[in-house]
């Protein structure tokens, strides 16, 4: 994983986590730790077909890749919504950034 | 990158990063609708209109996520500044597709309409791809 171990902030948008997390959320994250299947997840999503850094995530890691060692298969909590595994495949060990810990914030109202 | 130092921001969009963007998706499941709607007009069995009324919402809510997405995710804001008149088309078809249109409302007027101003945001993004 990225970067040495440190508790981290991160602000939710989008709403791919509903009903867990929602847009404005403000989750804090242990950066640099191992997954824990099962537990959400701030990911690095693969590139763009053009070629563009894939954006920061919040994914649940629901446990090791099917067949693929060193690899973590991811999904939204939001069926309906949001960029899993299905759709990009599995991720690397080293695109999962950090895993959240818990809510810290929600926007009133 | 995550830092101690600030909150970052993390997505949980719906779109896939793939820059695939095409306002025919809202044509297909407004022309949906539309058909449903005429469907509906020959049909007097209660089973068949509530079936038809689910589905008339669920495509209409279609209709206004496939919007939403070209208007949050494809159009930048040299677009809108080129096409001063795209945020009120998009304001005017997502309602459309709404409770006070398609998805409220049994009116093949309406789909029409709302037709009309998927085919107008359709005719600037074709111009944005030729740009």
């Amino acid at each position: 994983m990225p970067g040495r171990r440190a508790l981290v902030l991160v602000r939710v948008r989008g709403r791919s986590m509903l009903p867990t997390y929602r847009d404005g959320d403000v989750l804090l994250v242990l950066r640099g730790g191992r997954p824990r299947p099962g537990r959400a997840h701030v990911v690095r999503l693969p590139p763009g077909t053009d070629g563009s850094p894939g954006p920061l995530a919040v994914k649940r890691i629901t446990g090791p890749a099917p067949g693929a060692p060193e690899h973590w298969w991811m999904d939204s909590d939001n069926a309906a919504e949001g960029v899993t595994s299905f759709d990009v495949g599995p991720l690397a060990g080293g695109r999962i950034e950090g895993t959240v810990i818990g809510l810290v914030w929600r926007p009133l109202g | 990158m995550l830092s101690p130092f600030r909150i970052t921001e993390v997505s949980a969009h719906c779109d896939l990063p793939c820059g695939v963007y095409d306002p025919a998706q809202a044509r297909i499941e407004a022309e949906s609708v539309k058909a449903i709607i005429a469907k509906v007009a020959d049909n007097d069995d209660p089973d068949f209109r509530v079936r038809a009324m689910i589905i008339k919402e669920q495509r209409s809510e279609l209709v206004k996520h496939h919007l939403w997405v070209l208007w949050t995710d494809y159009f930048k804001p040299p677009h809108f500044e080129k096409y001063p008149q795209l945020h009120t088309l998009f304001n005017e078809a997502t309602k459309l597709a709404g409770a006070a249109g398609t998805k409220g409302e049994l009116d093949a007027a309406k789909a029409d309409e709302l037709l009309a101003k998927i085919d107008e945001i359709a005719a600037i993004f074709a111009e944005t791809k030729q740009g």
